[in-house]
């Protein structure tokens, strides 16, 4: 038998008069802390210093330590010359494929699969990530996420979204293929295009966010101020001009807790291991690809085909059109690549941006169709028309700056 | 035999899950995490049955794509015994869905789950009347810690459908 709505709410309100008995609630530490995290006047400055908290602890572990202190000591000391030395050819055309340019004096500028392509994946990502989610996966637990959520409700509803698009979007600077899978969370289709697409044009991954901090440390803060620009630009375009309805968001405010180690551990392990299953072989694969392009002359010629484009339109050197091909396997190594190449700042900080935003990488792209091709396809156009727009924006702010 | 590990987000599903079959779920402290289901196998007396992390869902009336999944799961196993979990602390709401469950004919038991924070905030639940109301074994658990787990288990072959009439008339309506 099945009851209505009315009749079952009915049911249960008898049931918990006989089961239920509340004794005097007492408003406890915790309450208090819950409380002062929610409330704007308190919370806000409390999520600025989480926040900033997360990013220099990053920066400094992921960056400093581990890749600076350790890595780049292993690779560019032992591993490097070990290779150059040891691998039969030099100058040959398999030798340029995996070990790349013989004089290299440090593994950024080798770009062969296993100096360059071994050192992004291992060197700075890897550190760079784990990181991230050691991280994420302990304000997740605590249970600071969904106050989070709360603070930032108003601000995403002007793009269509409400709070919860923080966790898809948060999880995407890990990883998008997460973030993209997060975007179940929310209720309507017409959030979720949105969503996705805002994720796979404006939020850079991890890796891309550790190489960044490696290669590009002085510029990166316009990259970030041009994509979070983007991300906020766009969805508000997005939200207007896409039909469907972007519901209100009532959320379960969990109590904080204790994160139990054995979890934490657990969740960065599958993490990790999840990067290195999807993520390591597209590295490897895409500098050997990438390797056979350049040596095939295919790169040449699109570089010469796509140039006016590049050179009037975006501004950018005619050389970054290689590492724009290359972004499409793994972001993270174009922004290497990008950063070899002579250029001046403002034409760096325009590549970078355009690197993270024209496509996204192959494995989030494989996620995307799994979650909806007619999804894909739309967010794909949106994509070439953002790219071009932003990427002639981006110009001309150049242009207007005087430093273009 | 076929187990199903439903309930409302982020009231401990996944730990249950780990805790029953030992497999790599993780579990957030918020909800939606759960998005793709996981299959695991437990022992039940000897017996090998298959246990699925159902994405958690408020109700069997779906309001989003991980809800969806949820309610066609529940559906696709129809000769399935359903684990509910219902916070203990706010039971209300959780025996909305064991209800729902319970009147599409599935055998249940019930884990009312983080106990602990429901004598923290002083709020008791009286166990006993609550499964001779409902007809279906109650137990309370704390997932995190793994008290109750097993008693839990033992229960599961006990579960049997219930007559939505006779909830009706232990709790004493009239209707």
């Amino acid at each position: 038998m099945k009851l209505t709505v009315d009749q079952r709410w009915d049911l249960i309100d008898k049931i918990a008069k006989q089961t239920v008995t509340f004794g005097e609630y007492k408003h406890t530490l915790k309450d208090a802390i819950g409380e002062l995290t929610v409330k704007p006047l308190t919370g806000i400055p409390i999520a600025i210093a989480v926040m900033y908290a997360f990013w220099s602890v990053f920066g400094s572990f992921a960056g400093t330590l581990f890749t600076d202190g350790f890595m780049v000591k292993l690779f560019d000391g032992r591993f490097l010359p070990w290779i150059q030395d040891i691998f039969p050819g030099a100058g040959g055309w398999l030798y340029y494929i995996i070990v790349g340019n013989p004089l290299a004096d440090n593994s950024f500028e080798a770009f062969g699969m296993l100096t360059s392509g071994l050192f992004v994946a291992i060197g700075i990502v890897l550190p760079a990530i784990f990181i991230f989610y050691l991280m994420l996966a302990l304000l997740e637990d605590i249970g600071y996420m969904p106050r989070l959520a709360v603070l930032i409700d108003t601000v995403l509803h002007r793009i269509g979204l409400h709070g919860y698009a923080i966790v898809p979007t948060i999880l995407s600077l890990g990883c998008n293929v997460p973030g993209v899978a997060a975007t179940r969370i929310l209720e309507t289709r017409k959030q979720r295009f949105i969503m996705m697409t805002l994720l796979a044009i404006f939020i850079p991954c991890g890796a891309q966010i550790g190489i960044m901090e490696k290669v590009i440390p002085d510029t990166m803060g316009w990259v970030l101020l041009y994509l979070i620009g983007g991300y906020f630009l766009f969805g508000y375009i997005l939200n207007k001009i896409i039909p469907g309805r972007s519901p209100e968001f009532l959320i379960d405010v969990p109590p904080y807790r204790k994160p139990m180690i054995s979890n934490l551990r657990k969740k960065v392990w599958v993490r990790i291991a999840g990067f290195f299953k999807v993520a390591l072989p597209f590295v490897l694969l895409g500098c050997g690809i990438v390797n056979v392009l350049y040596l095939t002359g295919f790169i040449d010629w699109i570089g010469n085909v796509l140039s006016p484009v590049f050179v009037s339109w975006f501004g950018v050197p005619e050389a970054t059109v290689g590492p724009l091909i290359a972004a499409f396997l793994r972001k993270d190594l174009a922004v290497a690549q990008l950063s070899v190449i002579e250029m001046t700042p403002y034409q760096m900080i325009t590549s970078v941006v355009l690197v993270s935003i024209y496509f996204p990488c192959v494995a989030t792209f494989a996620m995307m169709i799994k979650e909806g091709a007619k999804e894909l396809l739309g967010a794909l156009a949106v994509l070439f028309a953002v790219v071009f727009l932003y990427g002639g924006l981006i110009h001309l702010i150049g242009i207007l700056l005087g430093v273009a | 035999m076929n187990v199903l590990l439903m309930g409302h987000p982020n009231v401990g599903k996944s730990v249950f899950f780990n805790r029953l079959t030992g497999a790599n779920v993780t579990e957030s402290n918020y909800p939606g995490t759960t998005v793709d289901f996981t299959k695991g196998w437990m022992k039940i007396d000897g017996e090998d049955a298959e246990l699925v992390d159902v994405p958690g869902t408020f109700s069997l009336d779906p309001k989003d794509k991980a809800e969806e999944v949820a309610v066609a799961m529940l559906h696709e196993n129809k000769d399935a015994k359903v684990i509910c979990v219902i916070d203990a602390s706010k039971i209300e709401r959780g025996v909305y869905l064991a209800l729902e469950i319970l009147e599409e004919g599935y055998p249940m038991v019930i884990a009312l789950n983080m106990w602990d924070a429901a004598v923290d905030k002083n709020i008791l639940v009286d166990v006993n009347n609550l499964q001779r109301i409902l007809g279906v074994p109650v137990v309370p658990t704390v997932a995190i810690s793994g008290e109750g787990i097993r008693e839990l288990t033992s229960k599961l072959k006990e579960a049997k459908p219930v007559e939505i009439n006779d909830i009706i008339k232990n709790a004493g309506c009239l209707t």
